[in-house]
């Protein structure tokens, strides 16, 4: 063979055999996909509706893709049966009393079967098994739900058209309260008002910082009032001792008040008949009278006693005496 | 009057038509007859395949690139409207390898292969060189429409899985660069929509585009006639008629897998 024609050939053979291994590559990657070349259990699931499930389509657990759908088919009571390809090593973690259900790829993907739950206690699936379904919604039901919703937001707009037709022509308490002008007014000065309130409180407020301000201000009375202890604590003292004395005075003025009572109402006792007793007090009277006039007789007697040759001497002896003492008086003083 | 009734069967033009047909359907039986008797002439073969397959790689592996980054540039805006770019790998992947890398690669290929086929048998035959070699006992069939035809069936699938790789190539560079998709993510979305029934069918596509490609360029240069006129239109009509068995095959063969895909 030539060296052209060689070398032609084993170019040939070089692309040749690029293209196949391109070609194998794909067709690997396609079955590692579809799970074609792991060794898979099959298991079965019985559906009222699929919703458009079709062999190929993913089977998943928690978001894993473990499978394939192999077959569809159709059983008696509108029934269809769906047989999927699990893939072996994920079997032991898929439980007998797991549930299958119909759902899809993403909002707007395609079907697939998630397998999901399933309790640790249970023992995992077999080659053969069925599993639970549970029903889903489908979207025709969805929509139903969403058409019902839709009525239910007509009338709900309707409503609200009727409610703001009824504001705009003033109808109602919401609408009075938009259409009628004096309202306006009066809460237009109700805000002036509010506005003149907030400026004195304010003005009240700077008025209140001044004097917070004093009251900070260290030597002030009030300052002392909150800053020394000792005042406080005199103050303290000062008011508990007022608080004893008031006690007292409340003890007394009760007793004052048991004792005016007391007299009051015993007029047996002495100054209960001196209060009470009017025939008492008339003889009391006419006592007194005499000893006024005793008093006088007595006194007349003893100016006569001075006079007397007997008591001379002891008077002049006195008078004397007291001379002496007052002379001494004045000499203490200076 | 009678006499042109009776030279003419319809009439001239649907009399050539009819007739372009059966000397189709009997070059065709032909090849096959041809292909399964005596000797292959591999050598010729491999020389063929060298000059179909070989040397078409870097245009169309270039077509191909320039398809798989153009065609999911034009995609993305329509999955942007309603945010589903994530899915434009499975997009552009299940358009390239059902469709887009076949139907590149044979136009490409009816463009390339089909022209030059068509001229170079043209110009034999005109310059009466295959009937030199059927005077010299060597079977021109055989040598010439066998291998040619055989090299196109071969060459043109093998030209199609490199257009495959490289337009997805192509189409993870424009997707790696406005979405920042990785290498693996890119080919996991990709080939998750592929089914062995896109590569079969896209297997079986590339063969029977190879194979047109093929006969209709032999045909047209082995049947060549009226000088180096007939070899201008031997090669226009290779392509014009590949081209448009190509569509009608397209056509066929989505249907015909569309029936096994449900």
């Amino acid at each position: 063979m030539e060296t052209s024609a060689r070398k032609r050939s084993i170019t040939v053979g070089l692309f040749v055999i690029i293209g196949i291994v391109i070609f194998a590559v794909g067709i690997l990657t396609v079955g590692s996909m579809k799970k074609i070349f792991s060794s898979n259990i099959a298991v079965k699931t019985i559906f009222d509706d699929v919703n458009g499930l079709k062999p190929g389509n993913n089977v998943w657990y928690s978001g894993v893709k473990i499978g394939t759908v192999k077959t569809i088919r159709f059983l008696e009571n509108s029934r269809v049966e769906v047989m999927m390809n699990i893939e072996e090593k994920s079997q032991e973690f898929i439980r007998k009393n797991a549930k299958a259900k119909v759902s899809t790829d993403g909002l707007i993907g395609n079907k697939i079967i998630v397998i999901y739950g399933g309790t640790q206690k249970v023992p995992s699936i077999e080659d053969g098994d069925e599993l639970i379904v549970e029903k889903i919604e489908s979207t025709e039901e969805m929509l139903a739900v969403l058409s019902e919703n839709n009525k239910n937001l007509l009338g709900i707009t309707s409503a609200f058209k009727t409610i703001s037709k009824n504001i705009l022509e003033g109808k109602g308490t919401v609408g009075m309260l938009l259409a009628d002008e004096s309202l306006y007014n009066d809460v237009d000065k109700t805000l002036a008002t509010l506005k003149q309130a907030s400026l004195n409180a304010q003005t009240m407020t700077a008025s209140l910082s001044g004097f917070t301000a004093k009251l900070n201000q260290k030597g002030g009375l009030a300052n002392d009032f909150a800053t020394d202890t000792v005042i406080m604590r005199d103050l303290r003292g000062t008011i508990g001792k007022l608080n004893e004395t008031i006690s007292s005075a409340n003890v007394m003025v009760s007793n004052l008040k048991t004792a005016s009572a007391d007299l009051n109402s015993n007029t047996t006792s002495p100054l209960g008949v001196l209060l009470h007793d009017e025939s008492t007090a008339s003889n009391l009277k006419g006592t007194l009278k005499n000893l006024e006039s005793s008093t006088e007789k007595l006194d007349e007697n003893m100016q006569a006693l001075r006079s007397n040759f007997l008591f001379r001497r002891y008077f002049k002896k006195k008078a004397k005496e007291q001379e002496k003492e007052e002379v001494k008086q004045p000499e203490k003083v200076e | 009057m009678s006499a042109k009734r009776k030279e003419h069967v319809y009439s001239k033009r649907l009399d050539s038509a009819f007739l372009a047909v059966y000397n189709g359907y009997t070059f065709f039986l032909r090849f096959f007859r041809e292909a399964f008797k005596g000797r292959m002439e591999f050598q010729e073969l491999v020389k063929q395949c060298y000059a179909i397959g070989y040397k078409s790689l870097l245009l169309i592996g270039l077509t191909g690139f320039i398809t798989g980054m153009v065609f999911t540039k034009q995609s993305r805006p329509s999955l942007a409207e309603f945010g589903a770019t994530s899915w434009l790998p499975s997009l552009v992947a299940i358009a390239i390898v059902r469709a887009l890398a076949a139907l590149v690669t044979a136009l490409i290929s009816a463009g390339k292969v089909g022209s030059s086929i068509g001229a170079e048998l043209g110009s034999m035959r005109v310059t009466e060189q295959i009937d030199a070699m059927e005077v010299s006992a060597v079977n021109p069939f055989k040598f010439l429409v066998v291998t040619r035809v055989l090299a196109c069936t071969i060459t043109i699938p093998i030209l199609m899985f490199y257009c495959t790789m490289v337009s997805l190539m192509g189409a993870f560079l424009n997707v790696t660069l406005n979405e920042g998709t990785s290498f693996i993510a890119f080919f996991e979305n990709a080939f998750e929509q592929i089914t062995f029934l896109d590569i079969f069918t896209s297997v079986a596509k590339a063969v029977a585009y190879g194979f047109t490609i093929g006969i209709v360029g032999c045909y047209q240069g082995y049947n060549a006639s009226k000088g180096t006129e007939g070899v201008g239109k031997a090669a226009n009509s290779s392509v014009v008629i590949s081209m448009f068995l190509i569509f009608i095959e397209e056509v066929i063969i989505v249907q015909v897998s569309n029936y096994f895909r449900v």
